[in-house]
C-alpha cells in the first residue's frame, strides 16, 4: 500500500508571522476618555511653525488668489492664456482635478462604510474635510473661467421678471444641479457624525472655544433617540451619496463627452474621470494621512501603517481601473477612422507636450504597479505619500492633456493654436494654498479623528480563540 | 407629578449598565420611563430594550417625493413655461429629465434625512437638560424615573450592581 | 383694457411664425481672398479692434476669416486650396446652442437663424468650444471702451447705430447681418409686400469686389441664393457632422 503522501520536508516552524494584534487600532483599545484627551490635545497645542505656515498661505491666498482674481474680473479673460480655438484652460484643469480629489473623501465615508470596512474609522473625517474644501475650490475655479461671472445668477432657476429659466439641455446645468447637491449632501454628511465629536469637545472646553462648540452640538447628549435618528441618517447618507458621487464626475466628464471636439466626444468619459477621480483622490488621501500623522500630537496612535496599508491597496485597484479605461479612451483613436481624433493623438504623442504625455503615463501607471504591490511598502506612511504626490501630478497632468492640449487640435486647421496659461498659474497655486489653509484652520477647529467611531470599532473588535490561535474577529452590532 | 424622581445612573461598561436595565425592570420601571444615554450608539438589542423608533427615514423618503417634484418642475415645467428652440434638441428631452430628476431627487433624500434629525431629536437644543459630561468620556448613563419614595431601593440597587454614581438628575446648562 | 395686476404672469406666448429662411452662397472659384468681407463687416457689426499682442495670440475677433491653407513647398512652386471664407454657418443643427445654460445662444423662429444674446451671456464659452467650424468670437477685455483705450475715442464715431457696442466677458459670431435683415423685414411690411430678392444684403456680400458671396431666402426658390445653392459645384463644410449649415459653398470649376 503505497502512500501518496510526502511527508513534509521543509518545514517551517512557527515563527510570530503573525503580527501582534495590538498593532491594529480596533484591537488596541484605550479608554475613551483617553482617546478624547489626545485628539483635544492635539487641535490645541500649535507650535510657532503651524502659524508662520498658515500666515504664509494667507499671504498667498489674498495675493495669488484674491488680487490676481480682482485684476481678472476687471479686466477680462484676456489676461488668462485663453483664446481661439482654446476657449477652456486651466481654470476647467482646477475644476475637474478639485472635483476628482473630493470623491475620495465621499469613498472613504460613504462606500468603505456600507463595505464595513472597519480600518476606515479614525480617517473618515479627514477625508471628508478633503472633500468639503476641495469642493470649494472646484467652484472658485468654475466662477473664475466664466467671462461675465456678475451674472452667473442667470444660471439659477428661480422665478424671475424675465420670465427666464436656464438652458437645461446643457451638461454646465447638469453640473449646477449634480455639484451643487453633491456639495450640500456632503457637508451635511461631513456634520452629522461630527455632532457627537463635538458635544466630546463642548463637554472638554472652556472659554470661547466652549461657547462655540455648545453651538456647533446643538445640545446633543447621547440619548438613544437622538442616536438612532443620527444613524438611521448617517445610513441614508452613506447609501444615497454613493450614486451621487458617481454621477457627479460623469456629469462633468459629460462636459466633455458632449462637445462635438475631437478627442472629446468620447462614450467612456464617464467611467474614466470617475475612476480618475479616484485614483488622484485616494492618492491625496495618503498625502493627506501622512501630513496629519507626522504633524499632529498622538495621531500616531489614531493613524496606523494598517490604514496606509487599506489606501495603498485602494491605489493599487484603482490604477489598474484607470489604467484600463485609458487604454480604452487611446486604442480607439489609435485604430484610426477619425482622422481628427488621431491627429490629437499624435500632437499629444509626439508634438511640443509629448513629454507630459510620457510622464503622465509614468506616474500613473508604471510607479504604482512597481511600488503597490509590496505590502511593507504600503503601509510606509512616506513612501506611500511620496507615491500619491506623484500620482496626483500625473492626474492634474492628465487633465491638462484632455482640455488645454485636447482643443488645440479643431476640425479647422487653420484656427489651430498652442495653449500657454498666464494668470491661471499664480490663481491656481492661491486655490492649493486656500485648501491647505482651510484644512490647517480646520485641524485647529474641530476633532479631526471620530473618536466616537473609533471607540464603537473597538467594541466590536474581539479577538476570538479559533483553535489555538486568537483570530481577530468583528461583530455587527448594528 | 413630585411623585416621582428623575434618577441618573452612570456606569463604567457596558455588562452592568444591561443588568441595571434589567434590575429596573425587575423593580417595575418601565422601558419607557428609562432612557439610556452614552457616548457610542447601542442598539437595543444590546441593552435589552426595544430599539429606539426613528422618523428619520419617513422623512427622508417624504424629502425624496419633493426633490423629484422639483426635478420634474425644472426640466419638464420650466420649458412649458417658457420654450426655447436650441440645436434640433427636443424641446421637452428625456436623458436631461433622468438626471436633473435623480439628482434633485437624491437632493431631497439626504436634505430631509439631514433635516429629520435636526426634527426628530429637537435640535437644537440649548435649554439646561439632564446630562453629566463622563457620558461623552465613555461612561453609559441611565436616566430613570421612579416613585419619590422609594428612591434610596433604587439607589441601593443600581449601586450594587455596579454603578459608579446614582443621583437625582439635574438639569444643567450643557 | 383692464390689467390683472394681482398674478404674476410666467408664460411666455411670443413665439414668432416663420418669416423666412435666410442662406448664403459663397464661391471659392470667384474669391481672391481680398479680405474686403472681413473689414466690412467688422464696419457693419461694431466688431472690436484686439491691438497687437492678442492678434499674434490668434483672438481677433473678426466675424468672418478667410481660411487659406497650403502644402510646405518652395517657391516658385505654390499649392493651395482655393480661399475659404468662414463665417458663421447658421446651422440648423447647431451644436452651439444645447451647451449654453442660460439661453444666450438661441435658434430663431422667424428667420431660422442662430441667435446670440449679447446681455444673456455669462461667458462660459462652451458655445464657442463646440462650434465645429470655430466661428465664435469672444471678447477678452474690454476693447471698445475708450476710457481704458484712448486711441478709440474718435474711432466710436464710426459705429454702426443699430448693432450693439458688446462689452467683456460675451461672446459674439456672425449675425447674417440680422439688424439689415430686421430693416428690410420692417419696411417691406410698413408698405405691406414681401421682401424682393436684392432688396438688401449682408456686408460681406455687398462689398465683395468679386461678387463672392450671394445672400437671400433659400426658401423662394427663384432667388439668386437658391439658385446658386443647387448646383453640381455646391458643398457643406463639415458636412458629415450633420449641423445642416445655411452657407453653401461652390468650389471645383476652375
Amino acid at each position: 500500500m503505497a502512500t501518496y503522501a510526502k511527508p513534509l520536508v521543509r518545514q517551517q516552524p512557527h515563527t510570530e508571522e503573525h503580527e501582534d494584534p495590538r498593532e491594529h487600532l480596533m484591537h488596541d483599545p484605550l479608554p475613551r476618555g483617553k482617546m478624547n484627551e489626545m485628539v483635544m490635545e492635539s487641535m490645541h497645542e500649535t507650535n510657532p511653525i503651524f502659524w508662520v505656515i498658515t500666515a504664509v498661505l494667507a499671504g498667498i491666498v489674498v495675493f495669488a488668489l484674491g488680487y490676481e482674481w480682482y485684476v481678472l474680473i476687471m479686466q477680462g479673460q484676456g489676461t488668462a492664456g485663453v483664446t481661439r480655438p482654446d476657449y477652456w484652460g486651466v481654470f476647467l484643469v482646477n475644476t475637474v482635478f478639485w472635483i476628482g480629489i473630493s470623491h475620495a473623501g465621499t469613498f472613504i465615508s460613504a462606500i468603505l462604510r456600507v463595505m464595513k470596512v472597519e480600518s476606515r474609522r479614525p480617517f473618515t473625517r479627514a477625508a471628508e474635510l478633503m472633500t468639503t474644501f476641495g469642493l470649494i475650490q472646484a467652484g472658485l475655479s468654475i466662477f473664475m473661467h466664466l467671462g461675465r461671472v456678475w451674472v452667473v445668477y442667470f444660471m439659477v432657476p428661480f422665478p424671475n421678471e424675465r420670465r427666464l429659466w436656464p438652458d437645461f439641455h446643457s451638461p454646465l446645468m447638469w453640473d449646477l444641479m449634480a455639484i451643487t447637491t453633491y456639495v450640500l449632501c456632503s457637508t451635511m454628511y461631513l456634520f452629522l457624525p461630527l455632532i457627537p465629536d463635538v458635544a466630546m469637545a463642548r463637554d472638554r472646553s472652556e472659554g470661547w472655544r466652549k461657547v462655540f462648540y455648545r453651538i456647533l452640538a446643538l445640545g446633543f447628549r447621547g440619548t438613544e433617540g437622538e442616536w438612532k435618528n443620527l444613524v438611521t441618517a448617517m445610513n441614508i447618507f452613506a447609501f444615497a451619496i454613493i450614486p451621487v458621487m458617481f454621477s457627479v464626475h460623469t456629469i462633468v466628464s459629460w462636459d466633455f463627452a458632449m462637445a462635438t471636439r475631437p478627442g472629446w466626444s468620447s462614450t467612456v468619459f464617464g467611467p474614466y474621470f470617475v475612476i480618475g477621480a479616484l485614483h488622484s483622490g485616494m492618492a491625496a488621501v495618503a498625502i493627506v494621512l501622512f501630513l496629519l500623522r507626522s504633524t499632529m500630537k498622538h495621531y500616531k496612535y489614531f493613524i496606523r501603517p494598517e490604514h496606509f496599508g487599506t489606501i495603498g491597496m485602494l491605489m493599487l485597484l484603482v490604477s489598474m481601473a484607470w489604467a484600463y479605461f485609458y487604454f480604452n479612451d487611446y486604442i480607439v483613436p489609435w485604430y484610426g477612422g477619425d482622422k481628427w481624433d488621431k491627429l490629437l493623438q499624435e500632437y499629444t504623442e509626439t508634438g511640443p507636450l509629448a513629454y507630459l504625455w510620457f510622464t503622465m503615463l509614468i506616474v500613473n501607471i508604471v510607479i504604482p504597479w512597481a511600488t503597490l504591490w509590496n505590502k511593507k511598502w504600503r503601509e510606509t506612511p512616506w513612501l506611500l505619500a511620496s507615491v500619491g504626490l506623484l500620482i496626483n501630478v500625473g492626474m492634474y497632468i492628465e487633465r491638462y492633456l484632455i482640455i488645454p492640449v485636447g482643443v488645440t487640435i479643431t476640425r479647422m486647421p487653420f484656427t489651430w493654436r498652442q495653449y500657454y496659461p498666464r494668470i491661471e498659474i499664480p490663481m491656481t497655486i492661491g486655490t492649493f494654498a486656500l485648501f491647505l489653509l482651510l484644512y490647517m484652520l480646520a485641524s485647529r477647529l474641530i476633532p479631526l479623528i471620530p473618536v466616537w467611531e473609533v471607540q464603537e470599532g473597538q467594541e466590536n473588535h474581539i479577538l476570538r480563540k479559533v483553535g489555538k490561535a486568537n483570530i481577530p474577529s468583528i461583530s455587527e452590532l448594528e | 407629578m413630585s411623585d416621582s424622581t428623575m434618577l441618573l445612573a452612570v456606569f463604567d461598561d457596558l455588562e452592568p449598565a444591561t443588568h441595571a436595565i434589567d434590575k429596573l425592570h425587575e423593580m417595575g420601571v418601565e422601558d419607557h420611563q428609562m432612557n439610556v444615554i452614552s457616548g457610542i450608539p447601542f442598539p437595543g438589542r444590546v441593552l435589552g430594550r426595544p430599539s429606539a423608533l426613528t422618523n428619520v427615514s419617513r422623512i427622508a423618503m417624504f424629502g425624496a417625493l419633493l426633490g423629484m417634484s422639483l426635478g420634474i418642475f425644472l426640466i419638464y415645467g420650466t420649458p412649458a413655461l417658457y420654450p426655447l428652440h436650441v440645436g434640433g434638441q427636443p424641446v421637452f428631452p428625456v436623458p436631461m429629465g433622468l438626471i436633473i430628476t435623480f439628482e434633485m431627487t437624491m437632493l431631497g433624500l439626504m436634505g430631509l434625512a439631514f433635516i429629520g434629525v435636526f426634527v426628530d431629536s429637537g435640535f437644537p437644543s440649548y435649554t439646561p437638560m439632564e446630562y453629566v459630561p463622563e457620558i461623552s468620556d465613555g461612561k453609559i448613563a441611565i436616566l430613570f424615573s421612579c416613585p419619590s419614595a422609594d428612591q434610596m431601593n433604587f439607589v441601593d440597587a443600581l449601586t450594587k450592581v455596579g454603578a459608579e454614581s446614582v443621583a437625582p438628575a439635574e438639569a444643567r446648562q450643557l | 383694457m383692464t390689467t390683472d395686476l394681482a398674478m404674476p404672469v410666467f408664460t411666455n406666448n411670443s413665439e414668432e411664425e416663420l418669416q423666412g429662411r435666410w442662406g448664403m452662397v459663397v464661391d471659392q472659384d470667384l474669391c481672391t481672398g481680398c479680405q474686403a468681407c472681413v473689414a466690412a463687416c467688422s464696419m457693419e457689426n461694431n466688431v472690436p479692434f484686439v491691438e497687437e499682442e492678442d492678434a499674434a495670440y490668434g483672438r481677433a475677433m473678426h466675424w468672418i476669416r478667410i481660411e487659406r491653407l497650403w502644402e510646405k513647398t518652395e517657391y516658385p512652386e505654390v499649392k493651395m486650396t482655393p480661399f475659404q471664407p468662414t463665417m458663421c454657418q447658421q446651422c440648423h443643427n447647431a451644436p452651439c446652442e444645447p451647451v449654453c445654460p442660460v439661453f444666450a445662444s438661441v435658434h430663431s423662429a422667424s428667420e431660422d437663424l442662430n441667435l446670440q444674446v449679447y446681455n444673456r451671456c455669462i461667458g462660459t464659452r462652451y458655445c464657442g468650444n463646440n462650434c465645429p467650424y470655430q466661428v465664435r468670437a469672444f471678447n477678452w477685455r474690454d476693447y471698445t471702451d475708450a476710457r481704458i483705450r484712448p486711441h478709440l475715442t474718435t474711432l466710436q464715431n464710426q459705429l454702426n447705430p443699430d448693432v450693439t457696442v458688446r462689452r467683456r466677458g460675451v461672446m459674439e459670431k456672425c449675425t447674417f447681418c440680422i439688424q439689415r435683415i430686421h430693416k428690410a423685414e420692417d419696411k417691406a411690411k410698413s408698405e405691406g409686400r414681401e421682401i424682393e430678392d436684392g432688396e438688401f444684403t449682408t456686408a460681406c456680400a455687398q462689398a465683395c469686389p468679386a461678387n463672392a458671396i450671394t445672400f437671400g431666402r433659400i426658401d423662394d426658390p427663384n432667388s439668386a441664393v437658391s439658385k446658386a445653392a443647387t448646383g453640381s459645384r455646391g458643398r457643406h463644410l463639415l458636412e458629415e457632422l450633420g449641423t445642416l449649415p445655411r452657407v453653401t459653398y461652390l468650389a471645383g470649376g476652375a
